[in-house]
């Protein structure tokens, strides 16, 4: 499992503060930072769980054909030309011209066979002969179709419940002749008179109205056109068909039955072609604020949108590496330099084993246009029942003892701009704690020389910047009887200076750029997953 | 260049020997099987690994010069591909139909590929097949292993997986800028070694 760092996104909670990660059910509350949302008049956070969504339009996902709102009503939200789906494999079905009797050739004869047309499968081979379904000419099929489908007993039904219904709806609104807002100034003006909700009537039948009511009965009993015991399929029939089955494969599969609304026959050579259902293109909207996150193109193939407020366009993007994991990984592709992808040496599987320590270091990405200052902290998991040392007995650590260090100060990183204006950055390196720089090398991880009689290299801090990225290291200390996986709560702060004067201070029009620079403040949390622990047992097992 | 990669961001290394680099950054393996190259088109920057097979050759009859299959910038041909245009018989006609990809595709190694049209931004796995005129659209992505059904259409930002490749999810909006981001990334740090 390679180390990954999730995004918390409070979902409208009240308190910011997300649950600790040992909880299985935190993991509803952390996304990976791609599929996060950022609302700019909230200053918050939004993941997909916590917006509202709206359909923005329709396509059908084969043709490609974008259905306006008003016909994907009237087509069942499926696809009104030539789109089906094989029964058997789902995949889309193709139109082919029937073999002419004589040919023995594949599919696609060479003469000109205007006969009849056929559905047919490329993936599984079936083909709507099997069925008895042939068509005359090769567009228009749903047209086609329409006849057979409109003549099924679910349709029938639905067409007989909606009737139904139909008339007694119109019967209630017949009724509700006073609109809500003339019952609400009723209401308002003479007190004891309930507010005359529409809404509420129609779905109760039973006369829950106050005054203004006219008392509407209850609905007509309704009866339905077959008996549920009589339906297609079930009972005896399904005995019978069990009893004379040959192959498992002739009762069709409890993926390919459940589609469709009504009880069918299970038998897979009874199994129907599908129309495709429609996809849809989404716009969302923040919950609190109503403002437009995504807000797409019309076009249903165009991948720009109109509005995009994404996360990773305002809060910094962490890539976490455990080093000695890397090392190995290179190691290997030195190993492997020339050889083909499958006659590499396999992976070792590297981890972290129980009672050692280990560096990890953090990667940081600005995506402003503003450097910012950031900030990192460890949120303490307070774990009442569990004692909170090391060497604690194995079924209460759930939550693996260990101890994280982070560099504490702040550290810059530079803003985002175009590659070529970095040529000045490539060398800078933050120093640090107590720990003297070395000289201007390359960007690779320093080591320190015995300045002060430490031979280990450089770990906790900034460890180098380049462009708009900056590496920090971490270091963290496992107990030894820890269990489970290494995951951490990091909560992330950063600053920055916005250049935008504020609403408020508009009344300061000076002649040059108004910079009324604010430091903005942001914080986030995020939890840091550093992989599983090879408890020490293990390991010692293969010495 | 090499150094100057972040520490977090090991280089990819290739023998040098082994590449052929271009004027516009295009880099291909000697060992990769090309044939009929004047009728294939690279966009600038983008690898062919060793191993591939390009079929510039099999080109739709007919006077004139034909481009069999063209690719954008900054894509990656993995190790074993094998990239051959469709073909259909119409009419009694045999043809081939040229095969258009576009900027920033990943395609994964031992993959087979037979579509007509990849557009941008699109990442395929390995040991895929991806039948005959299948039309993938911008910023889809499709999983290791799957194999596309001739004729498909997969449309833009979805994820297919399985055999026969079915439609998993939507992937999140922000996908366009992951990709371009790793496929950038990773030109970056292919160097030789």
């Amino acid at each position: 499992m390679a180390p990954s760092v999730l995004y918390h996104c409070p979902c409208l909670s009240t308190s910011s503060v997300p649950p600790p990660p040992h909880l299985p059910s935190s993991s509803y509350s952390f996304h990976p930072l791609n599929t996060l949302f950022f609302c700019e008049e909230c200053d918050a956070v939004r993941c997909n769980q916590c917006v509202s969504v709206e359909v923005s339009s329709y396509y059908c996902p084969n043709c490609l054909f974008e259905v306006p709102s008003a016909s994907v009503r009237a087509e069942k939200n499926r696809c009104a030309r030539n789109c089906f789906m094989c029964p058997n494999c789902r995949n889309t079905l193709a139109a082919v011209p029937a073999d002419p009797p004589e040919s023995s050739d594949g599919r696609i004869s060479g003469s000109v066979n205007e006969g009849p047309y056929i559905l047919y499968c490329n993936h599984c081979r079936w083909d709507s002969v099997e069925i008895g379904i042939t068509f005359e000419k090769p567009t228009g099929l749903a047209a086609q179709l329409q006849k057979f489908e409109d003549s099924a007993p679910d349709s029938l039904e639905f067409d007989r419940l909606k009737e139904h219904f139909d008339a007694f709806l119109r019967q209630s609104a017949l009724a509700a002749s006073t609109t809500a807002a003339a019952s609400a100034a009723l209401a308002r003006d003479i007190p004891g008179v309930g507010k005359y909700n529409p809404l509420a009537r129609s779905t109760n039948n039973r006369g829950y109205g106050k005054d203004k009511s006219v008392n509407r009965d209850e609905m007509t009993e309704y009866r339905s056109r077959s008996e549920i015991s009589q339906a297609a399929g079930g009972g005896e029939l399904d005995v019978e068909l069990m009893n004379g089955l040959e192959e498992v494969d002739e009762v069709a599969s409890l993926d390919q039955r459940w589609e469709s609304s009504w009880v069918s026959s299970m038998q897979t050579k009874d199994l129907k072609p599908i129309r495709i259902p429609l996809h849809s293109k989404r716009s969302k909207r923040c919950p609190a604020c109503t403002h437009i996150l995504i807000k797409p193109e019309q076009k249903s193939q165009s991948v720009r949108y109109k509005i995009k407020l994404v996360a990773s366009n305002y809060l910094p993007g962490i890539v976490v590496v455990l080093p000695h994991v890397r090392q190995a990984k290179e190691e290997l592709l030195k190993r492997n330099l020339g050889k083909s992808v499958s006659a590499q040496a396999e992976e070792p599987s590297v981890g972290m084993v129980a009672g050692r320590s280990y560096e990890f270091q953090l990667n940081l990405t600005n995506p402003l246009y503003d450097p910012i200052e950031v900030r990192l902290s460890v949120q303490r998991v307070h774990v009442s029942t569990a004692p909170a040392k090391e060497g604690v007995s194995p079924e209460k650590a759930k939550r693996p003892p260990f101890a994280i260090s982070l560099p504490t100060t702040k550290f810059p990183i530079s803003p985002f701009a175009e590659a070529w204006e970095y040529e000045d950055d490539e060398d800078m390196f933050g120093v640090e704690d107590d720990e003297l720089g070395i000289g201007p090398t390359s960007a690779t991880v320093k080591t320190t020389k015995d300045k002060d009689g430490r031979a280990r290299p450089k770990t906790v801090g900034v460890l180098e910047r380049k462009a708009n990225k900056t590496v920090v290291g971490g270091e963290i200390v496992i107990g030894k009887e820890a269990q489970g996986s290494v995951k951490f709560n990091m909560l992330v702060s950063y600053t920055y200076r916005s250049d935008d004067p504020a609403p408020s201070e508009s009344g300061d029009m000076d002649g040059h750029n108004a910079r009324a620079p604010e430091i903005k403040t942001f914080s986030f949390y995020t939890v840091v997953d550093l992989g599983p622990i090879i408890p020490r047992e293990e390991v010692k097992l293969d010495l | 260049m090499a150094g100057t990669a972040l520490s977090t961001e090991p280089p990819i290394l290739y023998s040098k020997s082994e590449f052929i680099e271009t004027d516009t950054g295009n880099k291909v393996s000697r060992r990769a099987t090309i044939a009929g190259p004047q009728n294939i088109i690279l966009g600038g920057k983008t690898i062919i690994s060793s191993g591939a097979i390009i079929r510039g050759d099999l080109r739709r009859t007919g006077p004139g010069h034909a481009v069999v299959i063209s690719l954008g910038r900054y894509c990656l041909v993995g190790e074993g591909c094998i990239m051959r245009p469709p073909y259909k018989t119409y009419r009694g006609n045999f043809n081939y139909y040229p095969m258009k990809i576009g900027d920033h595709v990943h395609i994964g190694s031992n993959t087979v590929v037979e579509a007509a049209t990849i557009g941008s931004h699109v990442e395929i796995g390995k040991n895929c097949v991806i039948g005959k005129f299948t039309f993938i659209k911008d910023c889809a992505k499709i999983a290791d292993n799957t194999v596309i059904p001739p004729n498909t259409v997969i449309p833009a930002l979805s994820h297919f997986a399985g055999s026969p490749g079915r439609f998993v999810e939507d992937l999140p909006e922000s996908t366009q800028d992951n990709v371009e981001a790793h496929t950038k990334g990773y030109y970056a740090r292919f160097q030789p070694g």
